[in-house]
């Protein structure tokens, strides 16, 4: 499903370079869970954006779905951002201005889809992530644990084949976090290919997989022992 | 793009959203007004004397000794019709675009009860109807025996000729030949009928108007005199009434030239319109003033907007928004916002329209003058829009994960 070799990163300003990530090896299987951890700053993020197709990488092959994607215009990438790929972030990312309803509404219309299908569906991921009475509260007026559940009913929604979560947990108490990591193993079990960012090891322990990241380069935790307890301290840092 | 959601977030917007859609309402009120004012004026600029303006000036004498006034034309006459170059010279009480100088209401009866319009006559004596280049339409031109004495400002019992814009009012549908009307005990028979012939002045008495004017043959005299129509080739009018100036200290010792009427018609007809012409100046520059502030409100708010919402633009690029979509939805929000501005500002257009009207001698406001000035205005939105949308479109997807 999604497959990078020797892929790197630069970061570029007047005064430095940084290597966001270099040399840079994943391959997920189509159906996977995989949590990808690692301390802060070690290139999580940039990871997942150039997955996600919202960055261009600097080096390296991608393959999403099979497809070379370095040499797509950004039409297409667009198109597939739109098509096959759904995102939760640490900071939900609502719309402010649209309520519930029109904010799941956004990747839908974008699509092309007809009025009809599109309300279906909006109603049905309302209803998965229980929040059926609120389609036409504002974001404002909702809790963060109810707002993250809205936009995995927006990712939702759109049927995605893979779903990429950005520390979805980050912001959210233990309780409510439990809540949305549920959600995402639902959207697993329907079969989607799930890549989710945490530093929570509780949460990604819930993962088929673990990816660790440090330094812009993925370690092999069982073969590196070393990371392991640098892993753990960063994690607990974050705690 | 679609309508509803961006109506939907505007909704959340909705003081800004106001105030920039009065702008734009006032923007279309006064737009639509100040055009039609200025195609009214313009149109005014471009009425039809119904002369040979290019060939004719006029000559005003003042001062002179009333009871002098016939052996006054006799010399006049006969000394500039010496001058190299002068075609014709005759008597006459008034030019298109000069002084007024009979103007009365007729009666269609002897009786004075049925009132037909207020007119200006233009009294002139033997020679002024070929040198004014009068086209005739129907009837017949002056005859020797039509230039009756003058006693008081027309002749008591005269056959004139009318415009054809005058008979069309007084008689509407019917022959004007031999047609009857007064002015108190003055009796008038219409004996032709010229094409045009507009009043002196310009477009007083308001539009459809202006060529309400009689023409009456009448002899040189006491109450016909001082005012000399001169006619010479386009080409040496000028030096002509150089010339005729000139010779007048020499003719007419005990007369003074009115420098201020002593001109060409094309002269007076330029001075008459010299105030129309700034008006219509001021009035663009007041509208492009105006659509310059419109303009740069709709710059500034959708640039401020387009900041505000950098982060939002992220996310809808990260949820599968192309650049055109983001460039689609601030052009859209900009047509609907314009729209309704342009709504209340036809309102707005014709209210001040109608205070035109009552104040100001506005005719009333085409209809055609709204889808006109919607369209501009949907032009300047649009146009205004561009830079700050295009700004949008470029923001990238990754803004979403990253809040820069
Ligand atoms: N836009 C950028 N410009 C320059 N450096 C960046 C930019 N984005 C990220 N970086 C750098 O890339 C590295 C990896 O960042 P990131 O992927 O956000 O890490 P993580 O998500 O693991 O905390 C960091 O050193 C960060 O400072
Ligand atoms: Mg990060």
């Amino acid at each position: 499903m999604l497959k990078m070799n020797h892929l790197s990163k630069v970061y570029r300003t007047e005064v430095v370079e940084t290597y966001a990530l270099r040399d840079f090896n994943i391959d997920v299987k189509e159906g996977e869970f995989v949590a990808v951890t690692g301390p802060s700053g070690s290139g999580k993020t940039t990871f997942l954006t150039i997955a996600g197709l919202l960055e261009t990488f600097s080096g390296g092959e991608y393959y999403l779905d099979g497809i070379e994607v370095s040499n797509l215009n950004d039409n297409a990438r667009s198109k597939i951002r739109n098509e096959k790929i759904g995102f939760i972030f640490q900071a939900f990312n609502l719309i402010p201005d649209l309520n519930v309803y029109d904010n799941i509404e956004v990747p839908l219309r974008y699509r092309g889809m007809k009025t009809a299908e599109r309300k279906q569906r909006i109603m049905d991921a309302l209803e998965r992530v229980g929040l059926s009475s609120r389609a036409r509260h504002y974001p404002a007026e909702l809790s963060g644990g109810q707002q993250q559940r809205v936009a995995i009913a927006r990712a939702l929604a759109g049927s995605p084949r893979l779903l990429l979560a950005d520390e979805p947990t980050g912001n959210l108490d233990t309780q409510m976090a439990r809540g949305v990591l549920e959600l995402i193993e639902d959207i697993h079990r329907g079969g989607a290919t799930i890549v989710m960012v945490t530093h929570d090891p509780e949460l990604a322990a819930r993962a088929q997989r673990n990816v660790h990241i440090i330094d812009g380069q993925v370690v092999d935790l069982a073969e590196e022992p070393r990371f392991h307890a640098h892993a753990a301290e960063a994690a607990h840092e974050y705690r | 793009m679609q309508i509803q959601p961006v109506l939907a977030a505007l909704g959340r917007h909705r003081l800004a959203t106001v105030l920039i859609a009065l702008e734009i309402a006032l923007a279309c009120a006064v737009l639509c007004n100040a055009c039609f004012l200025i195609a009214s004026r313009w149109q005014l600029t471009r009425i039809n004397s119904g002369v040979d303006e290019s060939s004719l000036a006029a000559l005003k004498l003042t001062g002179y000794d009333d009871a002098k006034a016939d052996d006054l034309n006799a010399r006049v006459l006969s000394g500039l019709r010496m001058i190299p170059g002068m075609q014709s010279v005759s008597v006459i009480n008034a030019v298109p675009f000069g002084e007024h100088a009979a103007t009365a209401g007729i009666t269609l009866d002897a009786a004075g009860q049925h009132f037909g319009a207020v007119v200006d006559f233009y009294v002139a004596g033997p020679g002024s109807f070929q040198a004014l280049g009068l086209r005739l339409v129907a009837g017949r031109a002056p005859q020797a025996d039509d230039y009756q004495p003058v006693h008081s400002f027309v002749p008591d019992d005269a056959s004139v000729l009318v415009t054809r814009a005058l008979a069309e009012h007084l008689w509407p549908g019917s022959d004007p030949l031999g047609k009857e009307f007064w002015v108190d005990k003055f009796h008038f028979r219409v004996a032709g009928v010229v094409a045009h012939l507009a009043r002196p002045g310009g477009g007083e008495g308001g539009p459809g108007k202006i060529e309400w004017s009689v023409f009456v043959p009448g002899q040189p005299g006491q109450q016909l005199a001082g005012v000399y129509l001169l006619r010479a080739k386009p080409a040496q009018l000028p030096r002509v009434l150089r010339d005729a100036r000139a010779a007048i200290a020499r003719i007419a010792p005990d007369a003074v030239v009115d420098s201020q009427a002593s001109r060409t018609l094309g002269d007076l007809r330029q001075r008459y319109f010299q105030q129309d012409r700034a008006m219509a100046g001021m009035l663009l520059g007041v509208i492009a003033a105006l659509l310059l502030v419109t303009a740069l409100g709709i710059v500034g708010l959708a640039s401020f907007w387009v900041q505000q919402r950098r982060r939002q633009i992220g996310i809808r690029r990260a949820l599968g928004a192309t650049r055109r979509d983001i460039l689609h939805y601030f052009q859209t929000e900009n047509f609907l916002i314009v729209t309704g501005g342009i709504a209340l500002g036809m309102l707005l257009a014709f209210g001040l329209n109608l205070f035109l009207m009552k104040h100001y001698e506005l005719l009333r406001l085409p209809l055609y003058y709204l889808p006109i000035g919607a369209i501009a205005l949907w032009l300047l939105g649009q146009l205004a829009v561009l830079g700050p949308a295009l700004r949008a479109a470029a923001v990238p997807p990754v803004v979403a994960t990253r809040s820069v």
